[in-house]
């Protein structure tokens, strides 16, 4: 066998690449920043011993947009529109994830209705966040030029509905800006909930062809089963979340243990995959397909009626000034848990703001994953751990 | 003199229809690969796109040729030719009718795997001198990968071979019309070597799920990471000609060549190694790619033994 | 960076194959209707190197997608510049990030074009004026055709291709065409940065476009409107019972309101094992933050040295999720201990926090910086590291 399946103790990501054998002449491969399937801007040393990768040494902060620094220059109804780039696979979320913590510090109650349509946007954006994400992953195992290209195209198609829903709301395809402290900026329109029922109906339909293309696919098996395997011990001294971390048998999902939004309204069953390989990741990502479809349908028929932000007029909110204080907020996103850190201290603009992004941690996993793999894995694993730089480095 | 004459003539003939059809042919790829993708690939250029490859082409050869200073010039320059010219040089055996053939040789099947083991020199050649390491990797990929897979392509072209008893193509061909089609005749036989060959060609010609030495996700663009312009175009050219001609050297060895229910002729020919041509793109398309040591494995623990067993039952087959 | 791009683009490139055709006999009359053909050529198979860096890459990847489809007129992707006709610079381009750029595009052979596409590849967006954002990809190599739009939707990219596509069949057919901005239209809108081919752009005119720039926020943003929300006054904080116990235990003041309570650093270590233990497994984030003498917690107080915050936070596992969250005080340039030796995560958190803020932590087995260059001096999100165009180098 080329390749050792099982980690029996954990990988020290420091070891100095002297104590490998001496005999052996490893080949220094850079991996990135701009390689095809790095997503976005992500490097990694990679010292090979044949194909066998024998030390991973990652560099983020290719993208490092200083997004903390900039909040804390801008007022915080100013901040809302920056932060939606740094998930930008997901920017329904960052917005909402920021906005949460400065309603906290803030003591404000968020209408309930404005919670409701917040819910149903983070559902949907799951929906478009993981369609991505099982394009990109394809594309990694099956090369631009293949298999994978074809996933990539339908996952795009069906992630296009949902943008299409989303730029009815809000008036932008991508960088929606529609979340306001104490509420939301724009009500849904009407027969909007219609529409998202038929949109997805149409997604709920085609899961099935792209599992065929990759859960039930026997080269995909091949690829995925037993690579790059994250144990639940390592995976929660690491800090990884969402997905990545149920994957690794680890039954912990925010929306169910500590509920933001009206996720204490509905139930939410948190999907889990024993095995922590990248089998399991794209196992619970499609799961989680399925059941966002289910909440978004059992809730967009009952959003409860009433103001959807705390019935003052925007404009004012251009104001607002946060009584010192510090608080930590933390909500689930397609990728785990976002957390914002805020300091205020009483004026307009934010003393120090910190965003906790849930990729930075799942893509420290990678010194301890990869190694004893081949180039081939490296990708498959970046792949399924879901890293969106942008978030990466801020 | 006559001879060279018409020699000539019809290589020059079977060259141009075997470029233009592969530049076609690309497009048809482009539109298929669309369809499949719910898109609808090249619709600009040319009616329905059809003029797309002509603009590629026409582009690629205006292209700055760029040598990489750390490169090995000759090597770097010699090998996109060779790649092309060892795919145009495995058309020569084909035959496409019974007298439209580049040249008749006696030992063609042979000719044929030689040429075809032969492109993966050029292959390494370019992986080396380009002196990068994505390149060098896809270039050892592509050599393990060609030896490992020369020995079930050659066990299972033997299987036709003893059949027909013989080791020119024209001949396989006939003795095909005489009896039946060797994909059917016995079908035990004929459709598993048929299967291990396709299996093997696209491995050969570097074809999803086989194409780890190209894997741009994972290699950038494989060997081909350093070329410019049109020897880069070259490379590509040689790629599809290589498959082309690995699907038309399918079709006559299994499929009966020009032979078909009515009217038999050049059509039949051309016909199936679309059809296989298709296949490929269609095989392409649809699958994700293997592991470079799955590849090997796979290579190694079924198709070597199950070539060997069938390459025992022909020769069991005709004996009795 | 070093060298800068060339820029002398006014004489188009020439390929030695055009010499040959026009050396053959008789094929002077044909040469025109070559010409067209080369012309036509170039504009119809226009392939894309995606330097895709952040959310405008998403959209590029969209536009190759199902709906706008941009292999419809011939434009395919390639993961290789040396392949490549066209550079997308499609998301914010960063100072580590904008030698890879400008090496990439060096790579790509001739004839060859760039198109901008988003806010941040035309002009560094929002970022424009922080620390580590270049304003503007023209600043490195040239553009041919600007795509605005945060993010430009896909059909916007596919009109800037086909724009590109006329440049290039005028270019070609011998009309000059000017790769940078032209001095007219630059005096018209005056951007507020020069761009590369300017003679103009001086280091004093610069720094006052920049001043101008900043200027115009501070107005805008310096004398906010009267609270619209009165704010409810902060409650005392509830702390998970554990937690709590062991913090009286630890004999920890507990009773801020304006945050978490504030450790020794003596008993850090201790706080943070003996959470571990209480199943506080997941490991959840570190914060650095920086307070310039005369701030403290309750707002502006003298008696407060310049000195470091940092807050921890843990998390257990599993319905009823409970979070720990502690800090620990530390004077400028004293070390704090790691929590690397139990929780791996601490690795890159701390290192991120060392890197942006600048609190050392002692007993890190690999204290180097995160996000920005190694050799890169000052940490940016201190209060007193200036967050306005004279911080950011590429001015
Ligand atoms: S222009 Fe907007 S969408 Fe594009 S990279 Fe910049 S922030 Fe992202």
């Amino acid at each position: 066998m080329l390749r050792t399946l099982q980690v029996e103790r954990r990988v020290d990501p420091h070891l100095s690449i002297d104590r490998y054998d001496p005999e052996a002449e490893l080949l220094l491969l850079h991996f990135g920043p701009q390689h095809p399937a790095t997503h976005g801007v992500f490097r990694m040393d990679l010292y090979l011993d044949g194909e066998i990768v024998v030390k991973c040494v990652p560099y983020v902060g290719y993208l490092h947009r200083a997004v903390e620094k900039l909040c804390e220059v801008l007022t915080y109804s100013q901040v809302t529109p920056i932060v939606d780039k740094n998930d930008y696979v997901s920017p329904m979320t960052n917005e909402q994830a920021i906005n949460l913590a400065f309603e906290k510090l803030l003591g404000l109650e968020v209408p309930r209705r404005a919670r409701w349509i917040r819910t149903v946007f983070a559902e949907m954006q799951r929906i478009a966040s993981h369609l991505l994400w099982l394009g990109t992953f394809a594309m990694d195992l099956g090369g631009a030029l293949g298999g994978g290209a074809t996933v990539f195209m339908h996952a795009f198609r069906e992630r296009e509905s949902i943008m299409d829903l989303f730029e009815e709301v809000s008036g932008s395809r991508f960088h929606y800006n529609t979340h306001t402290i104490g509420g939301n900026r724009h009500d849904i329109p009407a027969g909007w909930s219609g529409r998202v029922k038929q949109a997805l109906d149409v997604i709920e339909a085609r899961i099935g062809e792209y599992e065929a293309m990759t859960l039930e696919n026997r080269i995909f098996h091949e690829r995925t089963r037993g690579v790059g395997v994250l144990d639940g011990t390592l995976a929660l001294e690491l800090g990884i979340t969402g997905p990545n971390l149920r994957a690794s048998g680890v039954d912990h999902d925010l929306r169910r243990d500590a509920p933001f939004h009206a996720y204490d309204e509905i139930t939410v069953n948190v999907i889990t995959a024993e095995g922590g390989d990248c089998l399991a990741r794209t196992q619970v990502r499609m799961g989680e397909l399925r059941e966002s479809i289910r909440i978004v349908r059992a809730m967009i028929d009952s959003i409860p009626e009433g103001p959807i932000n705390g019935g003052k007029p925007i404009k004012l909110v251009n104001s607002i000034k946060i009584p010192a204080g510090q608080t930590y907020v933390a909500m689930e996103t397609p990728r785990g848990e976002l957390g914002t850190y805020l300091i205020a201290d009483g004026s307009p603009k934010a003393q120090r703001l910190k965003i906790r992004p849930p990729s930075l941690h799942a893509l420290s996993a990678m010194p301890y994953i990869l190694p004893g793999g081949t180039v081939s894995d490296a990708l498959a694993i970046l792949g399924s751990l879901d890293p969106i730089m942008g978030e990466v480095d801020r | 003199m006559s001879v060279v004459v018409t020699a000539l003539v019809t290589s020059l003939s079977i060259l141009t229809a075997i470029l233009t059809v592969t530049a076609w042919a690309i497009w048809f790829e482009r539109k298929f690969v669309a369809r499949m993708q719910s898109r609808l690939g090249p619709t600009m250029v040319g009616p329905s796109g059809l003029l797309q490859p002509l603009a590629d082409l026409v582009k690629l050869l205006q292209k700055e040729d760029i040598v990489p200073e750390a490169a090995d010039r000759r090597l770097f320059d010699l090998a996109p030719k060779l790649a092309a010219l060892c795919a145009l040089g495995a058309a020569a055996v084909v035959p496409f009718s019974a007298s439209i053939v580049g040249a008749k040789i006696d030992l063609g099947v042979l000719y044929l795997l030689a040429i075809g083991a032969v492109t993966v020199l050029p292959v390494f050649m370019a992986g080396w001198a380009s002196n990068n390491k994505f390149a060098l990797l896809g270039g050892m990929r592509a050599l393990a990968q060609s030896l490992s897979y020369e020995v079930p392509l050659v066990l299972s072209a033997m299987v036709p071979v003893i059949l027909g008893g013989s080791m020119d193509v024209s001949k396989i061909v006939e003795s095909q019309i005489a009896t039946q089609w060797f994909i059917i005749g016995p079908v035990w036989l004929g459709l598993p070597a048929f299967c291990l060959f396709m299996l093997a060609m696209l491995a050969e010609s570097n074809r999803i799920p086989f194409d780890i030495p190209e894997a741009e996700s994972e290699l950038v663009s494989g060997v081909t990471t350093e070329y410019t312009g049109m020897k880069f175009a070259l490379f590509y050219l040689g790629e599809y000609v290589h498959t082309f001609v690995a699907s038309a050297a399918a079709s006559a060895l299994f499929l009966g060549g020009w032979d078909g229910p009515f009217a038999p002729g050049m059509h039949w020919m051309v016909l199936k190694t679309f059809a296989l041509f298709g296949f490929v793109y269609w095989v392409r398309w649809s699958l994700l790619r293997f592991r470079s040591d799955q590849l090997m494995r796979i290579c190694w623990y079924w198709l070597v033994p199950v070539s060997v067993a069938l390459l025992l039952g022909a020769g069991a087959w005709v004996v009795l | 960076m070093s060298s800068k791009p060339n820029l002398d683009t006014t004489a188009p490139f020439e390929h030695p194959l055009y010499k040959t055709l026009e050396k053959l006999p008789g094929l002077s009359l044909g040469t025109a209707s070559i010409d067209d053909l080369l012309a036509w050529g170039l504009t119809n198979s226009l392939w894309v190197f995606p330097m895709a860096t952040s959310c405008c890459g998403i959209e590029l990847m969209a536009s190759a997608a199902s709906r706008v489809d941009l292999d419809r007129m011939g434009t395919i992707v390639r993961a290789t510049p040396r392949q490549a006709d066209v550079m997308v610079v499609a998301g914010t381009i960063t100072v580590k990030m904008a030698p890879r750029v400008l090496k990439l595009w060096e790579q790509m052979p001739e004839p060859k074009w760039c198109i901008a596409m988003g806010s941040c590849a035309i002009s560094g967006d929002f970022y424009r004026n922080l620390y580590s954002v270049i304003p503007g990809i023209d600043t490195v190599i040239p553009v041919d055709v600007y795509v605005p739009g945060c993010p430009p939707n896909p059909e916007a990219l596919m009109h800037g291709l086909l724009r590109l596509q006329e440049k290039v069949h005028a270019a070609r057919r011998g009309v000059k065409v000017v790769r940078d901005p032209n001095p007219e239209l630059m005096a018209i809108t005056k951007p507020s940065i020069p761009r590369l081919c300017d003679a103009e752009r001086t280091e004093e005119l610069t720094r006052a476009q920049a001043d101008d720039a900043m200027r115009v926020t501070e107005e805008q943003t310096s004398e906010p409107l009267e609270v619209a929300y009165a704010p409810s006054t902060p409650l005392p904080p509830v702390f998970a019972p554990d937690f709590a116990g062991l913090l009286r235990e630890l004999g920890v003041d507990a009773s801020s309101t304006e945050g978490p309570p504030i450790v020794p650093l003596a008993r850090h270590y201790e706080l943070a094992r003996r959470l571990k233990d209480l199943g506080y497994r997941q490991y959840v984030s570190v914060v650095a933050s920086h307070w310039p003498a005369g701030l403290g917690r309750k707002g502006k107080d003298d008696t407060e040295p310049e000195h470091y915050e940092i807050a921890y936070i843990l998390r257990t596992v599993g319905r009823g999720s409970r979070v720990a969250t502690w800090v620990v005080r530390a004077a400028i340039g004293e070390p704090v201990p790691t929590l690397f030796p139990l929780f791996a995560g601490a690795d890159w958190q701390e290192r991120e926090q060392y890197d942006l803020v600048g609190v050392r932590f002692a007993g890190h087995p690999d204290l180097r910086r995160l996000m920005m260059a190694e050799n890169y001096v000052g940490h940016p999100l201190r209060r007193d590291f200036p967050s306005d165009a004279p911080a950011a180098p590429w001015r």
